[in-house]
């Protein structure tokens, strides 16, 4: 395996990738914590806080010139939802040093950079830079609004929220508007130092290092070695679903000024199989994953009911949210055809045909993980959240050993938890 | 096969014109596990009016009609859709189309030959019936309005509406629900053996190949067609000029977006030009509104920008425009800072440190770009139907020179071929 990972202290992990596939390298930090309305939006604006400025390079455009210097070093920082952990995600991508037009050291300066970004703001008597404070609080609520923007999205995000209502995982990633009002640039940075003691630090180097110890770069670097160890406070993402009580679907309606109806159905599963996730999984992919899936071939191609048509699996909550954009007339009509697609899975009417391309299509996408070097990243996180470590072989063995009895096992254990309907 | 190197990024393509005309692209990526195909014809949304090669016939076809025949090439005689097949192959298949082509594709990790079987079996078979045209006008319209409801792309069409009079860019690319109930089997024939005829095709492979072995495997592949004459395609005549100044609509948007755009007019036909004319625009943006430029310092901090606006040069034989887009509390503002950085640098010049800083940032983004088989691919098709190599990119731009910059700023960058469309949040 390309992949190892070592502790630098407790609580903080490197996670070194080899690789000399790319173009470029790329170095990651990770912040994580658990998914609390309390913190979730001082989360969000910290992420943009911290962007704006350091100790050593005061404003962000002095930033964009050192990285500009670097033939366009990339940086980059958001915020997501990892199962119930809120994590705050630092990047920087830069040309790897054998495709300069002349040798330069930039992986060394990218570390510097990026730690500096995040370990070492810009701090004035014990509080952030006001300006900077004052004027991300606004960016963040414009954020926030923003949500209504693009309607796909939007609908996606508002059954999420409505399915799991008053649980962390339904809270949004970037936080709340009258939450907003609250923060100083005081109780901002004394919240950040606080983060900084308790988060679940993990920090990746991924590219072709050759001779470098970028080991030794990382952990000689100044800001890491300030950094205490700590017991970090995050949830484990489990392998094993919760279980939910099942109840009739909630369903809801919402009216805005538009011409396509959006539909997301939140699908819930009390199964307590082993490998639940593998065959959720091989579920997913028959029901709505691609072309040849049973959405696909039914609300688009057989009714023409919709132009998308497909599901998405959300491992690290066993959940599964199928997503359909349709004439606001044929909501019935679309309803009826996906709970019979819903059915049709739990009566073991799919072949296994449909079994095997499923797989295919499953393993294919996991083969690629490494192919990409964001994903690779983003694929040995999730196994790091996990209680379980799953290396890519052993993912596509488990996804291989799926049958057509577990299948229908499970899908006696999938019911429709939320509909979403976004109309006119 | 004739083999091109940049001993820059180190990458090698191999390139081969078919006695049919078609032109086949390979970039061996060793050791990758990915491989990506991509099948292209030089026919999009502005091949509106053309004349047919074989019968002399002019004909002109209903907007939409290159997209929808993307969507009808996977439907089978046998009841089967392709694009089914593919994926059940495991393969990630798609299909899309621009202003100026249609391209077929696949990404996959195993299988290469069976998808590659099935892809050149479908793209070489059309079969449309008054039915299954029907069939699929429900599903474009769906389409059409999910468009319709996507801000980004109306203001797209708007600016577009501003800067073009006649020009068929202004066509949106799917149609509108309108001009696609007038398409027929018979349109969708015309077109299809105008435009995909092998000399009017192009194919590019990225992945871990052995290209001369590759190469034999696409020839056994392809029917036997004949090479034809050159498509005669009829487009408007040039505009010098803009259509209009400033477009808005209103639509349920937190936040207006606004896309800025300078017309083209320059007429140039020498491509390696072009690349360096390419190279140069996407410096001087980068320092008009780029993420270090003083202007996006000052939008930024008084609120006015929430982030890098996008930057955009599109151009082809027939169209060529700036745009610079994005989302702002005040539009206007954010145009007049714009105008008035264009401004300062043509009076003052451009700062040798700050074009060095730049030119070394755009190199960078071009390296970057081959990170991935997918975006190596496509980027190669669209350079071709240009009659551009994208090597060229990393080769010229050492030829791009601060004063060359300032001529290409002085010749684009002109007040009266400026526009604006914005989106306006509703009350």
């Amino acid at each position: 395996m390309n992949y190892v990972k070592t502790e630098i202290k407790k609580g903080i992990n490197l996670h070194n990738i080899n690789t000399s596939k790319f173009k470029t390298n790329l170095f990651a930090a990770f912040l994580a914590t658990p998914l609390t309305r309390e913190n979730v939006t001082k989360n969000a604006l910290l992420a943009a806080v911290l962007r704006r400025g350091t100790k050593n390079i005061k404003s962000q455009d002095l930033i964009s010139k050192k990285l500009e210097e670097m033939y366009g070093a990339s940086f980059d920082c958001g915020i997501e939802k990892t199962g119930d952990n809120h994590v705050i995600k630092f990047y920087l991508e830069t040309i790897n040093e054998n495709f300069l037009p002349e040798k330069e050291e930039l992986d060394k300066k990218s570390v510097e950079i990026l730690f500096d970004i995040i370990f070492n703001p810009l701090v004035q008597n014990e509080e952030f830079n006001e300006d900077y404070v004052e004027s991300e609080k606004k960016k963040l609520k414009q954020i926030i609004e923003s949500k209504i923007d693009n309607k796909r999205a939007y609908s996606f995000e508002r059954c999420i929220e409505e399915m799991f209502k008053d649980e962390p995982y339904g809270l949004y990633k970037f936080g709340y508007i009258e939450d907003l009002e609250k923060i100083t640039p005081k109780n901002l940075y004394e919240y950040y130092q606080e983060l900084l003691q308790k988060c679940k630090i993990d920090i990746f180097a991924s590219g072709d290092f050759e001779n470098k110890n970028i080991n030794e770069i990382i952990k000689n670097n100044s800001a890491i070695k300030k950094l205490k160890e700590r017991n970090p406070e995050y949830i484990i993402n489990k392998e094993k679903s919760e279980t939910k009580e099942i109840k009739e679907p909630k369903t809801i309606e919402e009216k805005m000024q538009v011409g396509q109806g959006n539909l997301v159905i939140g699908l819930s599963c009390n199964s307590k199989i082993e490998n639940l996730k593998f065959v959720m999984s091989v579920y997913n992919a028959i029901l709505g994953g691609g072309a040849n899936s049973k959405l696909f071939q039914n609300v688009r191609e057989k009714n023409s009911l919709a132009y998308t048509a497909g599901s998405t699996f959300r491992r690290q909550k066993n959940t599964i949210f199928i997503r359909c954009g349709i004439e606001i007339n044929n909501y019935n009509k679309a309803l009826e055809t996906i709970k019979e697609q819903i059915e049709d899975m739990r009566s073991g009417k799919f072949t296994e045909e449909d079994i095997e391309n499923a797989k295919k299509l499953i393993v294919s996408s996991v083969r690629g993980i490494n192919s990409e070097q964001d994903t690779e990243i983003t694929y040995y996180y999730g196994q790091e959240l996990s209680d379980n470590f799953t290396s890519i072989n052993e993912y596509i063995e488990k996804i291989e050993r799926v049958t057509k009895d577990k299948l229908v096992e499970v899908s006696k254990d999938i019911w429709i938890n939320t509909i979403y309907f976004l109309r006119d | 096969m004739k083999v091109i190197e940049s001993l820059k990024i180190k990458e090698k393509e191999y390139i081969e014109k078919l006695d049919n005309g078609m032109t086949v692209i390979i970039i061996p990526k060793p050791g990758l596990e990915k491989k990506y195909v991509i099948w292209g014809t030089h026919f999009g949304s502005i091949d509106n009016r053309f004349i047919m090669p074989e019968t002399k016939e002019e004909v002109f076809i209903p907007d939409g009609v290159a997209h929808f025949l993307e969507h009808k090439m996977f439907e089978q005689p046998d009841g089967t859709n392709s694009l089914d097949t593919l994926m059940g192959l495991g393969l990630d298949a798609n299909a899309y189309t621009t202003n100026d082509h249609t391209a077929y594709l696949f990404e996959c990790t195993d299988n290469f030959y069976k998808g590659l079987d099935e892809l050149m079996d479908y793209v070489q078979h059309p079969y449309f019936t008054e039915e299954n045209v029907e069939k699929e006008k429900g599903i474009i319209a769906q389409e059409i309005k999910m468009y319709d409801d996507e801000p980004s792309w109306r203001l797209y069409m708007n600016a577009m509406d501003c800067m073009y009079k006649e020009n068929p860019i202004k066509i949106d690319i799917a149609g509108s629900v309108e001009s696609i109930s007038k398409i027929t089997p018979d349109v969708l024939y015309k077109c299809y053996n105008t435009f995909y005829n092998p000399s009017n095709m192009a194919m590019v492979v990225c992945g871990d190949f052995n290209p001369e072995e590759l190469l034999v495997e696409i020839k056994k592949r392809l029917l036997p067609n004949q090479k034809q004459d050159k498509i005669e395609r009829i487009y408007p005549a040039k505009e010098g000029t803009i259509n209009k100044k400033y477009e808005e609509l209103e639509m349920e948007v937190s936040l207006p977006l606004f896309a800025f755009g300078i017309k083209d007019v320059e007429e140039n036909n020498d491509k390696e030009e072009l690349v360096k004319k390419h190279i140069a625009i996407e410096i001087l943006l980068n320092m008009i509104i780029g993420k270090s430029s003083e202007a996006y310092k000052e939008l930024y901090e008084e609120g006015n920008l929430l982030s890098e606006p996008d930057l955009d040069y599109e151009f082809s034989d027939e169209y060529a425009h700036v745009l610079i887009s994005g989302q702002s509390k005040d539009p206007n503002k954010v145009k007049e800072k714009i105008e008035s950085e264009i401004e300062k640098y043509k009076t003052k010049g451009i700062d040798e440190e700050s074009f060095n800083r730049i030119r070394k940032k755009v190199y960078g983004d071009y390296v970057a770009e081959y990170n991935n088989v997918g975006s190596i691919a496509r980027m190669f098709l669209a350079d071709k139907i240009k009659d551009i190599n994208s090597f060229d990119y990393i080769e010229k731009y050492n030829n791009v020179t601060k004063e060359y910059t300032e001529k290409v700023l002085k010749n684009v960058f002109k007040s009266e071929n400026m526009i604006m469309s914005v989106i306006k949040s509703r009350d």
